[in-house]
């Protein structure tokens, strides 16, 4: 589920920078350091969409980095369990297949896999698909699952999902 | 922990009916998985619903049959909780349960199924599903599995600075734009040999490189991804860092009754039966394997002072001095015509008499009378050097004395050696580079076509036999590529001549195992039914005697060794004995596979499987995988088990060297696995040494045995552990054999022996000739 709320973030800064592009710098700073990550608490920081307020400056004794507290607003995506997403597919095994949601990874077991799909290991590429092939999903595929359970670890989220249920599987254009 | 059954009862506020059970006894449910359609049991118009599971697990019972209207309250069915089969990154794939939490049960997937993923677990009753699924479909297919490895078997790469320009090499980087650069060369039709072999196996890769390395090699090799799709294993996964076999395991838990593995190192695969040893490729200079396994000193190679491409296509003369340099700096050994074998290496004068040190050994000697130099290749699986390379190097040399700017002047009959060596020798490509002065180089490996037609009838093999065989069963490759082998040489009878010393027994020689392993049969004297006459030189009394035999063909050992490596009855005219004789008493490394005699497996067969006692995979000595308790209890008994047997097999003697490993061993397990391994690897030529020299034997045996005790004390004191050896990939069983030949006196001349002796014959046989010459 994606989320806009705001956050904190502490932008550490080299004396070099000092001078009148110096709010700027902090900015791109922020920028660069913020989106694209992921928090175990918040999930991943998509994009940065205002900057609120940049605190005063403190100076690190001894060192001459300046710290500032930046308060911003953020798109931010957290994967709960039951929510369903559509996810590109990246890679078909026989243990089941994993797919992306953007940047969170997700596997999905074969005992979680709809019994009528067989994966097929002699086609390229390998794929799950119905005995009739109405129904075909490969890596590139497009589909739609429900996450049973995430992993939250500092660094990042996997989740676990499932086909089974209505509704879910391949996204028929 | 599993066990912990639930039963469902109906939810519903009305009784429903049930129309259709969707799921059976013993099947996997995840949550939302349709249990049973049912309608409202008193309904007017009744619609069909679904039931769906609301929580994971197996289903333990059902309880309410097809047919029956269930009342709310009622128990619909019992569900064993999800015991989570597969976990990815310590998190059940069915149920979505943390498995790392503390309140969670006790995992039980262990089996890594997924060659690059190893967060991907299984558990063993899925493994063995899924791998059940695999086996069906393969026979559906009519299809084998085949492990390729890379380095050395299907590609040969360099970190050394080389040309840019040359042909079929790719250049790489793995680690970003400042990490070092990487060429790898394809051996010679590759993409031929992968095409036409994908129809009959499915390809493995089997790698000790890095995951990258061996996903962008994938990529030269495979670039639509059609022959090996993911199937890339690589040493990010490998359990065990010198030795593939543990993955085998996982990767196949049912068994690996249908693979067939192309590996240029038996050592990594412990000496599997189904293993085809492949003559190892060889292109770049200076490199050996860089992947190889660790402690197997990759760096005496890799890192050996070396001139490169670029040199040797600018310079040859300066290429030439280096290489003399070279030469002088590693091994100043001069080389008489016989002591190739047995000369003593530097180092090597230790208690063992016969210690080979890696590439050392194979490093050039200077030919005396030509002053000639000689280089040779750093074979890559550090074993005894052939005198064969050299011997095509001294024709070579002498060729290029003549004519230094000699382009193909060779003789046919090099020119048939060369092609037909059984150890290519990089050198001459690297001449052949120099000569042509092209850059699109000459490569006289053609290795690969000799494989795919191993390969092609070890598949029809297993076909016509599976076609034969009851349904459901499924024969054995370890079977089968053995008794492939074995057909090579069917129906010849070789006579040797001064192929095997005259006081070691014929029965122990490398070149005896090779013919019996060929399939050939091997006669002590030269009778009637003898068909080949196998000579190291010309003027033996054998020869002489087979000289007037019309029948009899007489060939070079380099023909056997030619035939052990392509697994094919070579023409003998292309290997005939001239004067010159031939210096390649020994086999080639990649020929030599004792493990491949046919009686072989009836005794180490079954020592395999007892180490899985209770018939579970994953009985490994593998730390990387969750055990039980139980499955903890199972080790240390089958442990117990084996010593038991040992001792009980082997007698006094290798009890007591036993205790003494043990010892010795106790602070390190891996020491001791691998001290295990060498007790079994003894014990083998020893078991087959006293079945095979039973009538005079027996009294030598013992003898042997005390030599051996004594030899393994020895090294205990020399901290030399055959262990250490062995990790460094030198055939550890050869050694001690050879070791225990004789102990007492290194300094003679081991080979030396039978030359003097057949010497003798050869005077005799002159002298009666002349005798009835003169007549």
């Amino acid at each position: 589920m994606f989320f806009h709320i705001s956050l904190e973030h502490e932008i550490l800064l080299h004396p070099q920078y000092f001078g009148p592009q110096l709010l700027e710098k902090v900015k791109t700073k922020l920028y660069t350091e913020v989106e694209g990550t992921c928090t175990g608490k918040y999930g991943f920081v998509i994009a940065v969409t205002t900057i609120d307020s940049i605190g005063a400056g403190l100076i690190l004794p001894g060192q001459g980095f300046v710290v500032y507290p930046v308060k911003y607003k953020a798109i931010v995506f957290r994967p709960f369990k039951g929510e369903v997403l559509d996810a590109v597919v990246r890679q078909v095994n026989k243990v089941g297949m994993f797919a992306e949601i953007g940047p969170l990874s997700c596997f999905i077991s074969h005992h979680s896999i709809p019994s009528e799909m067989e994966f097929c290991p002699n086609v390229n590429p390998q794929c799950y698909k119905t005995k009739d092939e109405d129904v075909v999903i490969h890596a590139e595929g497009e589909i739609r699952l429900k996450i049973v359970g995430t992993r939250v670890d500092a660094s990042g989220i996997f989740a676990i999902g499932t086909l089974m249920d209505d509704y879910l599987g391949l996204i028929s254009n | 922990m599993a066990d912990d059954v639930v039963r469902v009862s109906q939810q519903q506020t009305e009784a429903i009916k049930i129309k259709k059970w969707k799921v059976r006894k013993g099947i996997t449910v995840s949550i939302g998985r349709i249990l049973l359609i049912y309608e409202q049991a008193n309904a007017e118009n009744p619609e069909q619903k679904k039931l769906k599971a609301t929580r994971a697990g197996i289903i333990h019972q059902i309880l309410a049959k097809e047919g029956d209207v269930v009342q709310p309250g009622d128990p619909l069915y019992e569900i064993k909780s999800c015991n989570h089969p597969t976990i990815m990154n310590d998190m059940c794939a069915e149920c979505g349960t943390d498995l790392r939490k503390d309140d969670s049960p006790q995992i039980t997937a262990s089996v890594p199924m997924i060659h690059a993923i190893p967060d991907l677990k299984v558990s063993e009753e899925e493994a063995q599903q899924i791998g059940k699924a695999d086996n069906e479909r393969l026979i559906r297919d009519r299809k084998l599995v085949l492990l390729v490895d890379l380095d050395q078997t299907l590609i040969h790469t360099t970190n050394d600075n080389i040309p840019p320009n040359i042909k079929d090499v790719y250049h790489f980087q793995l680690y970003g734009s400042k990490s070092p650069w990487y060429h790898t060369r394809l051996r010679p039709r590759t993409h031929d040999f992968l095409q036409s072999i994908h129809d009959q196996y499915e390809l493995h890769i089997c790698t000790f490189g890095a995951r990258n390395y061996a996903h962008m090699i994938a990529m030269f090799l495979d670039p639509e991804q059609k022959y090996f799709s993911s199937r890339i294993l690589s040493r990010d996964e490998c359990f065990d860092p010198t030795s593939k076999k543990a993955n085998l395991r996982a990767l196949f838990p049912c068994g690996d009754n249908m693979v067939c593995i192309i590996d240029d190192r038996e050592d990594v695969w412990s000496h599997a039966l189904n293993l085809i040893h492949v003559k190892p490729y060889h292109f770049f200079q200076h490199t050996g394997d860089i992947n190889a396994p660790p402690g197997l000193d990759k760096h005496e190679d890799d890192d050996k002072p070396g001139v490169d491409l670029t040199n040797l296509v600018k310079d040859t003369e300066k290429n030439k001095k280096t290489d003399e340099h070279e030469d002088a700096d590693t091994n100043n050994v001069e080389d008489d015509k016989d002591d190739k074998n047995d000369k003593p290496d530097e180092p090597a004068v230790d208690s063992t008499g016969h210690k080979e040190t890696d590439t050392k050994t194979d490093a050039p000697s200077i030919d005396n009378p030509d002053n000639a130099v000689e280089k040779v290749e750093e074979s890559m699986s550090l074993e005894v050097i052939t005198s064969e390379e050299k011997n095509t190097e001294d024709e070579k040399e002498q060729s290029n004395k003549d004519n230094e700017k000699l382009t193909k002047v060779e003789n046919t009959e090099s020119e048939n050696t060369r092609k037909l060596k059984p150890d290519d020798n990089p050198t001459e490509q690297k001449k052949s580079i120099k000569e042509d002065n092209v850059i699109d180089v000459e490569d006289p490996d053609d290795y690969l076509s000799y494989l795919e037609d191993i390969l092609k009838r070890i598949h029809q093999a297993f076909y016509e036999k599976f076609d034969t065989m009851e349904s459901g069963k499924i024969p054995d490759l370890k079977q089968i590529i053995p008794s492939v082998r074995s057909r090579v040489l069917k129906g010849s009878k070789l006579v040797f001549s001064g192929l095997v010393p005259t006081h070691s027994s014929l029965e122990d020689s490398k070149a005896y195992q090779v013919a019996r392993s060929l399939g050939a049969e091997v006669l002590l004297d030269l009778s009637d039914s003898a068909t080949h006459l196998v000579a190291v030189r010309p003027g033996t009394a054998k020869v002489n005697a087979g000289r007037r035999r019309k029948s009899l063909k007489i060939v070079t050992p380099d023909w056997l060794w030619s035939c052990a490596e392509r697994w094919e009855h070579v023409d003998e005219r292309i290997f005939p004995l001239n004067s010159k004789g031939s210096k390649n008493r020994h086999p080639p490394p990649h020929c030599s596979s004792p493990e491949h005699i046919p009686s072989y497996p009836e005794h180490e067969t079954p020592g395999l499987r007892k180490r899985t006692l209770s018939g579970r995979f994953m009985d490994t000595i593998n730390p990387l995988m969750s055990f039980s308790r139980d499955d903890i209890a199972n080790m240390d008994k089958e442990v117990e088990d084996i010593l038991d047997d040992e001792s009980d097999s082997d007698g006094d003697n290798l009890q007591s060297t036993q205790i003494d490993n043990e010892e010795e061993d106790d602070t390190d397990v891996e020491e001791a696995k691998f001290a295990h391994m060498i007790q079994t690897e003894i014990l083998d030529p020893h078991n087959q040494e006293l079945n095979a020299s039973s009538t005079s034997g027996i009294a030598k045996s013992l003898k042997k045995k005390t030599k051996r005790k004594r030899l393994l004390e020895n090294e205990n004191i020399k901290e030399e552990l055959p262990s250490q050896r062995f990790r460094r990939g030198e055939y550890v069983d050869d050694e001690l054999e050879n070791v225990d030949r004789d102990p007492d006196d290194n300094d003679s001349d081991s080979f030396g022996a039978p030359e003097e002796s057949d010497g003798e014959w050869n005077m005799m046989g002159a002298a009666l000739e002349r005798e009835f010459l003169s007549d």
